[in-house]
């Protein structure tokens, strides 16, 4: 009970993460339509000196809070902890990637508030600022990618009769991944589907984190009232002894 | 635990660590030596307009080698998992193998994904002003090779955990193994501050002799993590030797007794 | 566990291929590799501005040098006795002599600190040039080894002062380590210091 209180306040600070981010996303003046790799240096250094006080808000708000994701994460290795694993080293799998996803999108936010910083930099410096930032951010999947595979690993060997997550959660991480690999090619090309601005880098892969995080939030908030409904019952029955 | 028995190998976890590990290993030297040709690093001494040569010159296999850096680099993780559990199964505090863990989690942004932004953001526009792209290219080259904090502290940690483990799940040279990993991080230290000679980024001493040092060390404890699992019998006390050496030993001892 | 009976019964009885720990020896072989290597550059790089660098070594105080070694080899006396104390079970006197052992590495140390100070007064720094980025680089490195040698001693000292410890083992080992150091110095100081 005293372990499941705990990760309920936890639990619950999830929507109002995901409201900060879906905030600094329509903030963010680049994202809606996001911003062309194709744009000369002139017109990125236009874009900053014209949306200063959107990118700083919108990236200070990033900032903040990108790395809250970090104890939800937790909740899901706490989760696993529960899984007929033999070994921990899929939890430490999972603890490393929660370490170093989020750092990936620190670093992008700081470049992109040192664009802003001082938007009547020479063009080129405002330029180098943006592209680093989109590269950061849109490339910087490796260890997104990485956590959903572990998971999906963890999932498939928790062979249980009432197993943590269901199989079906698996098979999705696995989607997740898949969709998340092309944004790493992103640096390849300025225009098409791969850009950073492209369909599958922008669209699907941030769509894709959005729905994972819906879903998975879903399923360990399932998991999450079974617990403590077990760990209730666990308690009534020694008070009953 | 028979429960678990009957669905295939106890130690599949492990397994699958310890080959993902060998595939990462694998892909990390075909993209930084084939592909990106970023190892051995290219010269330090360059000018602006070398350094963008330079980009213009290696384009796609940059692109293309750290495009794989990005879609596979979470699998760096697998190698730390796999060595934090070995300290997790030494008779040395938890406090070892956590800091293990957190150290080369840290190491995966400065250490790699740094390089892989520095290059591609460079690669991408040849045409950018060199004076910036000879940044990058500074940025790229150092921040892979200057990382050295993590890796210091983190080959001490694990040499420490080994000289101090009862349970041998690793032998006692590859602890100093580890000094010796861990002095490679010192000898790189003076790429930050020369641009040439034996010290500088892509050195005789500062490159090559330690690239030596931690390709073999990295061959050794690949080697070793394997050893560790097919001597792994998921109790707390010591590891057993490795099961082929034991029907030896008896062979030999019934060969022995016979003799006598 | 096996160490700790050698301690009781005379070591004669127990034939050791090698003193200490035979992890340690490896650990001896590979960093003799490593600095051979070193050496070798040292010596490619030196041949090639043979003029610069004994222009740049005419710098170096060779008698500095020769009073580093001679405090270094003092220590390497002292810690094969404290080893020869420890295996007759005279511990209190190998304390002493591990005690001596850190005062000679100590000495070493002030002097290397005295020449390196000396050295840069006079503008001679790890960016002036080869010779002296060789000089640094070594000199260091081996500084290193020394400072993790006062953490052998200490191990060492740890081992000697509580009967309930006293492995015989451990303490070679760490011996083992001290005259290492003390090994690398004397190439190093001969070619830096020696060699025209």
């Amino acid at each position: 009970m005293r372990r499941t209180t705990g990760e309920t306040i936890i639990f619950w600070t999830l929507p109002a993460v995901a409201v900060i981010w879906v905030a600094a996303f329509f903030l963010f003046p680049g994202f809606l339509p996001p911003m062309s790799p194709r744009a000369p240096a002139a017109e990125v250094a236009d874009f900053y000196l014209d949306h200063t006080a959107r990118v700083r808000y919108s990236m200070i708000l990033l900032n903040w809070f990108c790395v809250a994701l970090v104890p939800i994460l937790m909740l899901i290795v706490e989760r696993m902890r529960d899984m007929t694993h033999r070994t921990p080293v899929l939890r430490y799998c999972m603890i490393g990637c929660a370490g170093a996803a989020p750092i990936t999108f620190l670093t992008a936010t700081v470049f992109w508030l040192l664009a802003a910083f001082r938007p009547d930099r020479s063009p080129d410096l405002t330029l180098l600022f943006n592209d680093l930032g989109w590269v950061t951010f849109t490339c910087g999947v490796p260890f997104l990618v990485a956590q959903s595979l572990f998971l999906a690993l963890a999932i498939y060997l928790d062979e249980q009769e009432e197993p943590v997550f269901r199989r079906w959660v698996a098979h999705f991480n696995v989607l997740v991944a898949a969709a998340l690999v092309p944004a790493g090619f992103a640096g390849l090309t300025l225009s098409g589907v791969l850009a950073w601005d492209g369909f599958l880098s922008f669209w699907v892969r941030n769509v894709a984190i959005a729905i994972w995080i819906v879903v998975m939030s879903v399923v360990l908030g399932r998991s999450l009232r079974r617990d403590s409904a077990a760990a209730e019952a666990a308690e009534a029955a020694e008070a009953a002894a | 635990m028979k429960r678990l028995a009957w669905r295939g190998d106890p130690k599949r976890e492990l397994w699958l660590m310890w080959y993902a590990t060998l595939i990462f290993y694998n892909v990390f030297t075909v993209v930084f030596f084939v592909l990106t040709r970023t190892q051995p690093p290219a010269p330090p001494w360059y000018d602006a307009d070398q350094a963008t040569a330079w980009f213009a010159h290696r384009h796609q296999g940059l692109l293309v080698g750290f495009a794989l850096m990005f879609a596979l680099g979470g699998l760096s993780m697998t190698s730390t998992a796999l060595i934090t559990y070995s300290i997790r199964r030494m008779s040395v505090s938890r406090a070892f193998a956590y800091s293990y863990l957190i150290l080369y989690a840290v190491s995966a942004v400065p250490g790699l994904l740094l390089i892989c932004l520095a290059m591609t953001v460079g690669a991408m526009r040849p045409d950018r002003d060199p004076a910036i792209q000879h940044w990058l290219y500074d940025f790229g080259f150092l921040s892979f090779s200057g990382t050295m904090g993590v890796f210091l502290v983190g080959s001490l940690i694990w040499m420490a955990a080994i000289l101090l483990d009862k349970n041998r799940v690793l032998p006692r040279w590859f602890g100093y193994l580890n000094l010796c990993n861990a002095l490679t991080e010192v000898v790189v230290s003076p790429a930050w501050i020369l641009d040439r000679g034996a010290f500088s980024w892509n050195g005789t001493i500062a490159w090559w002799i330690n690239v030596a040092v931690f390709g073999m060390y990295t061959g050794v404890f690949i080697t070793l993590l394997r050893n560790m699992i097919i001597r792994e019998d998921f109790g707390t006390g010591p590891l057993p030797d490795l099961p082929p050496r034991k029907p030896r030993q008896r062979a030999a001892a019934e060969v022995a007794e016979v003799a006598s | 566990m096996t160490t700790t009976q050698t301690v009781t019964a005379p070591t004669e009885k127990t034939p050791r291929r090698v003193p200490g720990e035979s992890g340690m020896w490896f650990f001896v072989l590979f960093e003799s590799l490593v600095f051979t290597s070193y050496f070798g550059v040292y010596l490619y790089y030196r041949a090639q501005h043979e003029a610069a660098f004994l222009r740049a070594q005419s710098h170096l105080d060779l008698w500095l040098g020769v009073l580093g070694t001679i405090a270094l080899l003092t220590s390497s006396w002292s810690v094969a006795r404290c080893v020869q104390t420890a295996r007759v079970g005279r511990y209190r006197l190998a304390l002493r002599d591990a005690a001596l052992t850190a005062g000679f590495g100590a000495v070493f140390l002030t002097l290397k600190s005295i020449e390196w100070a000396r050295q840069i007064h006079m503008g001679n720094t790890f960016t002036s040039g080869d010779f002296f980025q060789y000089y640094f680089f070594f000199t260091a490195i081996h500084c290193v080894h020394l400072l993790i040698g006062f953490v052998a001693l200490g191990v060492l000292a740890y081992q000697l002062a509580s009967p309930r410890r006293r492995s015989q083992e451990i303490v070679e080992t760490c011996a083992t380590y001290w005259h290492t150091v003390d090994f690398l110095w004397v190439l190093i100081f001969a070619l830096l210091y020696v060699a025209r």
